[in-house]
């Protein structure tokens, strides 16, 4: 409802170029071999009830419920009556059968029945309807949301919300797109011009930051999607990019160039005062929050290269964070976990292979996520148990997720496309 | 010595495709004790030779006269390769009371945030570089586009060179 309110809006040049649909296809980083225990997770048959074409709902199920962590899909079969609450002989030996039926009238309706196998019990009747097609994926993460929550597993409410990215379309252009995590819904609502960095303001993900250029000046807003208020918050000569936000949204850490050197600042939003955080005549960028917003964790060339390193909000001196790698461009916190990309070629030219890896500070245990290519922008979900990433071929972008707990990891091609920066 | 020989003439005929640096390469391959090992150096790299065709001085993206300068990988500091650029840039800047605006642009390597830092020191040096040849610093203004501004796409050596930039011109 909030995105069809902000297209009215002519504030700003929000357009509605398309709706894209990519293609349905999920190529797994075959290089991640970490299985979890099939014992771990619950063994559903899914059966699919639909008269009509439901084919992308159907992947969308398998996909959902393989991301989570706490599904293993080992069947699944059409079937023949939703109604009916017997077991198909083939599905026997499955702990729970998922039984989904999509059909459409005026509205798009999926309604999902989850049975436990062994007494035939309905734990779950629910109906799901959506008036647009472009969002029927929503209807499927979110039931796949409830069957995880009445199965008592850990939330898995990150699927139901939205992700936010920008993505080059030519030279000084690139487009601000909101998009559920597995891409099948995408909407463009910011196009023209250079718009970079987008980053959401809230848990709610109602309000996002990002940076355009005015006159040749980079220059921050603030959009809330409820209502289509768009609001300058600040600008700086030479670049300027929000990197964190605060858990109370009032604080962000920006990088900041008003005398043409990059450093780190705080801005509170709410009284404009703003704090210079970093002073090193080099490279100080992608600060972010750690100890309880006491420190900060950034990425510096104090070194040469690229090091992820900390400081205490408010006193002098920086110390390495880590020490693995020879250059580390850019990098995410969730408590005491450190994930960061790490540079293991060393050709100036040519192909060079990034990959991501997540350290634990307080077990000092440090472990890949990816094994190969170009792997940057390590952004851990809102409950720190999924991290998202962008995979670089050539000019397109892969997004990767994998479950930190589970290793279940699925990589989704983003056609044609070159991510600028993503956020969620 | 038969091999040699062979190895220098097959290098000659691979360079014979590059008339801008033959003559350079042809001179050194004259030149005294290490003829042959060069030779076979040469030899060896035939494809790297053909890079050595690539003059970045033949290329520009600047506008109104102006010269972009180009950097190292990973690297903000101009280059004593790019002085005869400068020096242009010099003259056109003190020729003229307009605004001047450097753009600093990066390869696709590393992540964008860092990328836009580093076009940006890329820019200020070359702001820095104007001033102490008397430009005056408050009609210079510096911006930097990481890598959202490639002159070229492809995955070659070259291409990537000629992302490495600032690129200047006047506002107007």
């Amino acid at each position: 409802m909030f995105i069809d309110k902000i297209y009215t809006m002519n504030i700003f040049r929000i357009t509605i170029i398309q709706l894209l649909f990519i293609t349905n296809i999920y190529a797994i980083d075959a290089t991640i071999k970490i299985e979890k225990d099939v014992e771990q997770r619950a063994i559903i048959g899914l059966v699919n009830e639909s008269n009509t074409d439901s084919s992308s709902v159907f992947n969308q199920f398998k996909q959902d419920f393989k991301i989570s962590g706490h599904f293993l899909v080992k069947n699944s079969i059409n079937g023949s009556s939703y109604d009916s609450n017997i077991i198909p002989l083939k599905l026997k030996s499955m702990e729970y059968i998922v039984k989904f039926k999509y059909s459409v009238d005026n509205l798009h309706k999926l309604s999902v029945k989850l049975i436990k196998v062994s007494n035939n019990k309905v734990l779950l009747q629910k109906n799901y309807n959506m008036n647009d097609s472009k969002k029927v994926p929503f209807i499927v993460h979110k039931s796949v949301s409830d069957i995880n929550d009445i199965l008592g597993f850990k939330s898995i409410d990150w699927i139901n919300k939205f992700i936010i990215y920008s993505v080059y379309t030519s030279p000084k252009k690139s487009d601000i797109v909101l998009s559920d995590y597995s891409f099948n819904f995408q909407k463009t609502i910011i196009s023209g011009g250079l718009n970079i960095f987008p980053k959401w303001l809230n848990k709610s993900k109602t309000s996002f930051l990002y940076t355009t250029y005015e006159r040749g000046v980079p220059t921050l807003y603030k959009v809330n999607l409820k209502n289509g208020h768009k609001k300058k918050i600040i600008t700086s000569q030479g670049m300027l990019v929000c990197s964190d936000v605060s858990k109370d949204s009032s604080k962000v850490l920006l990088t900041m160039a008003p005398n043409s050197q990059a450093d780190i600042y705080e801005l509170n939003l709410k009284t404009g005062v703003k704090k210079r955080l970093t002073t090193f005549k080099g490279i100080d960028v992608n600060g972010k929050y750690m100890n309880d917003e006491k420190s900060i964790a950034f990425v510096s060339n104090r070194l040469k290269y690229a090091k992820i390193f900390t400081k205490k909000i408010g006193k002098k001196g920086a110390s390495k964070l880590i020490y693995h790698g020879k250059n580390n461009n850019s990098c995410d916190i969730y408590g005491d976990n450190v994930a960061y990309s790490s540079k293991e070629t060393n050709s100036a030219f040519g192909k060079n292979r990034f990959n991501i890896y997540v350290a634990s500070l307080s077990k000092s245990t440090t472990f890949p996520v990816t094994a190969t290519g170009e792997n940057q922008f390590p952004r851990f979900s809102q409950d720190g148990s999924i991290l998202m990433y962008v995979k670089k071929q050539r000019n397109n972008s892969s997004v990767g997720y994998i479950n930190l707990t589970s290793k279940q990891s699925i990589l989704i091609p983003i056609n044609n496309k070159k991510i600028q920066s993503i956020d969620w | 010595m038969k091999l040699k020989i062979l190895l220098a003439v097959a290098s000659l005929v691979v360079l014979t495709g590059c008339s801008s640096k033959s003559s350079k390469l042809g001179s050194y391959l004259e030149n005294g004790s290490d003829k042959y090992k060069t030779n076979k150096e040469f030899a060896g790299e035939s494809v790297n030779i053909g890079e050595e065709c690539f003059d970045i001085s033949q290329h520009n993206s600047s506008k109104d006269n102006f010269k972009s300068i180009y950097f190292g990988f990973n690297d903000y500091s101009v280059s004593g390769e790019m002085m005869n650029n400068m020096d242009q840039n010099i003259n056109v800047a003190t020729s003229t009371q307009d605004y001047i605006v450097l753009e600093g642009n990066c390869d696709e390597f590393g992540t964008d945030e860092y990328n836009y830092a580093l076009g940006l020191k890329r820019a200020k040096s070359v702001k820095d570089a104007l001033v102490s040849s008397g430009v005056e610093s408050d009609r210079i203004n510096v911006v930097s586009l990481g890598e959202s501004t490639p002159v070229c796409t492809k995955q070659t050596d070259n291409c990537y060179k000629l992302n490495r930039r600032v690129d200047l011109q006047l506002s107007k």
